[in-house]
C-alpha cells in the first residue's frame, strides 16, 4: 500500500528541549563530570562498596580488590562520611515500617 | 549490567574517558562504541552477541541490495525475505515455546494425544528491540525515507548501541544514521543528562523498587490472600511502578547517549495524564507506538477504508503489539483491551468529541482512561489468566477486609507518582536552565552526592528492569 512521505514521517521529537542542548560542554568535560561524580559516590555510597566487591569472582585481582573495598569503607567510617548514608538508611526504613494502626509502632 | 550499578558507573567511566580521548577522531570513536556495546551485551550472555551480529548482518545486506537496485519486484522480493528473517530469529528465540505449548493444548482439547516436544530456548534479552531496528531500517531504505547505509560500523553501531540496546527506546534509522555520518559539533548538554539520570534514579531506585517489593509483587502473586482495598491499590501500584521502571530506563538511555555525543527521541510524555486512550499512546512508549503506527497500521490501511476497517486495523495492531511484550495469551487480552478501547472511542467520537472541554468532562475523561489503562495493567501483570480472574473477582468482592500490604510508605509512593504526571509542562526545561549557572564540575559533584543518596534510600539490591524480559 502506497503512503506519502508526509503520512510516513515518524514524528519524532528529540528528548532534550532546544534551550538546554545549546547549554552544554566538551567531551573532556564530560570526563571530568563523570570522574567527580564517581568519587562523590565512591566517598558517600562507601557502605555499598564491600557488598560490591563480594559479588566479584574468584581471581586474585577479585580478592585484592574486596580488601581495598573494606579498607575504603572503613577509612571512610572513621572520616565519619558513612553517617549521611546510614541516616538516610535509617529513615527510609522507619517510613517503610510505619503502619495505618498505631499501635503496630 | 544494570544502569543503576557501580558495575555500570565504572563501565561509563572507562567509556567516558575513552571518548574524551578519542575527541575528533569520529571513526575511532564509533568503533570504541561498537566494542563496548558488545561488551555490555555480552555481560547478560555473550553467545547472545552472535545473534546481534548476525541480525546486524541481515539488516545490513538487505539494505545495500535494496538501496542498489532498481527493479522493485527485485526490491520486494529482499525486502520481503529481509523482514521474514528478522521474524524468522525472533520468532525463534521468543515464540516458538509458546506456539507448541498453544498447540500441546489444543490437541488436548481435541483429544490428541500426541504432544510437540519443547525446545527451552532462552530468551535473548532486548531481542525485541533490536528486531524491530532491523525491520524498520530496511523498510525504510526501500520505501526511500533513508539512504542505505554504505558503512558496516554504522550500521552495527545503528544495532547495537548500548544505551538502547537492551530495553530502547527504538530509534529509527532516520533519525539515528544521520548523527553517524559525520560528527555533529554539538555541545554535550550535560544538565539536560544529569537531571535525567537523577530522575531516572529516583524513580527505579526508590519509586519502582519498593512498590515492586513492598506491595505489587506481593499481591499479585497471591491475589486470594487479600482484601479488594490491597487489590486495588497493588494495581494502582504497577501502573505506577511499570511506567517509572520503564520511563526511568529510557530517561538514563537517552542522557548516556547525549553524553556520548548522540540524541535519542522522546519515549514518554506523563502518560497517566491522557483523557482520550489514543492520547495515552501518543504518550506512553512513544518510539514503540509510533513504530506500530508506521509499520504496521498505516500499511494496513490505517483509517482511510471505512470505519469497520480502521477498527480492525486498529484491532490487529494492538493485539500484535501485545504479542510483542511476550509469548503469552495475557499479553494478547492487554491488547486486545487496548484495540477495543481505541476502536469503541473512535466510534463514539461523533458524541464524545475529540477532547472534554469542561473542566467535569476533563476530569472524568481522565478517571475513566486511568481505570481502563489500570485494568488492562492486571493482564499484564498478573501471572497467567488464572490469577488475572481471581485478582479481578477478588477486587469486585472483598471490600471488607483490612490493608495488609498498603501501608502508608506505599500509598505515599503511588501518589507521587501520579502526582508526577502532571507537572507542568516545561517544568524540566525550566529547572535545567536554572542549573545551568552552576559550573560542570559542580553538577557532577552534585549529581554523585544525590546518587549515593539514593543509594542509601533504595532497597538493598536492584531488580532488573521490566521491559528486560521483553
Amino acid at each position: 500500500m502506497a503512503l506519502t512521505r508526509s503520512e510516513r514521517a515518524p514524528l519524532v521529537t528529540d528528548a532534550i528541549p532546544p534551550a538546554l542542548r545549546r547549554r552544554g560542554i566538551t567531551q573532556r568535560q564530560v570526563f571530568v563530570t563523570c570522574l567527580v561524580g564517581a568519587l562523590m559516590v565512591a566517598v558517600f555510597a562507601s557502605r555499598d562498596t564491600p557488598g560490591w566487591a563480594e559479588r566479584l569472582g574468584d581471581t586474585r585481582l577479585d580478592h585484592e580488590l574486596r580488601s581495598i573495598a573494606g579498607a575504603w569503607d572503613e577509612t571512610m567510617e572513621r572520616w565519619g562520611l558513612t553517617a549521611p548514608h546510614e541516616s538516610l538508611r535509617d529513615a527510609i526504613h522507619r517510613a517503610l515500617d510505619w503502619q495505618w494502626s498505631a499501635d503496630t509502632r | 549490567m544494570l544502569f543503576p550499578t557501580l558495575d555500570f558507573l565504572l563501565f561509563f567511566l572507562v567509556m567516558a574517558a575513552a571518548l574524551a580521548a578519542l575527541d575528533g577522531r569520529f571513526a575511532a570513536k564509533k568503533a570504541v562504541l561498537v566494542a563496548a556495546s558488545y561488551f555490555f551485551y555480552a555481560q547478560w550472555d555473550w553467545r547472545f552477541c552472535f545473534l546481534l551480529a548476525g541480525s546486524t548482518a541481515i539488516s545490513y545486506i538487505a539494505g545495500l541490495l535494496i538501496g542498489a537496485s532498481h527493479n522493485p519486484a527485485r526490491r520486494r522480493v529482499v525486502l520481503s525475505i529481509g523482514i521474514a528473517l528478522h521474524l524468522i530469529i525472533l520468532g525463534t528465540f521468543k515464540y516458538l515455546d509458546f506456539l507448541v505449548l498453544s498447540a500441546n493444548q489444543l490437541a488436548h482439547m481435541l483429544g490428541l494425544e500426541h504432544e510437540l516436544p519443547f525446545f527451552e530456548v532462552l530468551l535473548p534479552v532486548g531481542i525485541s528491540f533490536f528486531t524491530f531496528h532491523g525491520i524498520s531500517y530496511i523498510t525504510d531504505v526501500y520505501r526511500g525515507d533513508v539512504a542505505m547505509c554504505r558503512q558496516p560500523l554504522d550500521m552495527a553501531l545503528y544495532m547495537s548501541f548500548f544505551p538502547q540496546l537492551v530495553a530502547g527506546p527504538i530509534v529509527r534509522a532516520a533519525y539515528f544514521l544521520p548523527q553517524l555520518a559525520r560528527p555533529s559539533g554539538e555541545p554535550i548538554p550535560v544538565v539536560a543528562a544529569l537531571m535525567l539520570i537523577v530522575g531516572g534514579m529516583v524513580k527505579k531506585v526508590i519509586i519502582a523498587n519498593y512498590l515492586a517489593t513492598g506491595l505489587v509483587d506481593p499481591v499479585f502473586a497471591a491475589p486470594d490472600n487479600y482484601g479488594a482495598p490491597d487489590l486495588l491499590l497493588a494495581t494502582y501500584g504497577y501502573a505506577v511502578q511499570i511506567y517509572c521502571d520503564f520511563s526511568a530506563y529510557t530517561d538514563i538511555a537517552i542522557a548516556v547517549a547525549a553524553l556520548c555525543g548522540f540524541r535519542f527521541p522522546r519515549n514518554f510524555n506523563q502518560p497517566y495524564r491522557a483523557q482520550r486512550l489514543r492520547e495515552f499512546w501518543q504518550r506512553w512508549h512513544i518510539s514503540l507506538s509510533t513504530w506500530l503506527r508506521d509499520y504496521l497500521y498505516k500499511p494496513l490501511g490505517g483509517n482511510r477504508y471505512g470505519r469497520l476497517n480502521t477498527y480492525r486495523n486498529l484491532m490487529i495492531t494492538m493485539l500484535l503489539g501485545g504479542i510483542w511484550h511476550g509469548a503469552a495469551w495475557k499479553f494478547v487480552m492487554w491488547g486486545a483491551l487496548h484495540g477495543g478501547g481505541l476502536a469503541f472511542e473512535r466510534m463514539s467520537q461523533p458524541w464524545l468529541g475529540q477532547r472534554p472541554v469542561s473542566l467535569v468532562g476533563r476530569v472524568v475523561s481522565w478517571l475513566i482512561v486511568f481505570h481502563f489503562v489500570c485494568f488492562a495493567w492486571i493482564f499484564f501483570r498478573a501471572e497467567d489468566f488464572t490469577v488475572a480472574s481471581v485478582f479481578i473477582r477478588r477486587l469486585a468482592s472483598g471490600w471488607n477486609e483490612p490493608m495488609q500490604q498498603a501501608q502508608p510508605a506505599m500509598v505515599a509512593l503511588i501518589a507521587i507518582g501520579i502526582a508526577g504526571q502532571f507537572l507542568p509542562p516545561g517544568s524540566f526545561e525550566r529547572v535545567g536552565l536554572a542549573l545551568a549557572r552552576v559550573p560542570y564540575w559542580g553538577l557532577g559533584a552534585a549529581t554523585g552526592i544525590i546518587l549515593a543518596a539514593i543509594n542509601a534510600l533504595g532497597p538493598e539490591g536492584i531488580a532488573p528492569f521490566i521491559y528486560f524480559r521483553f
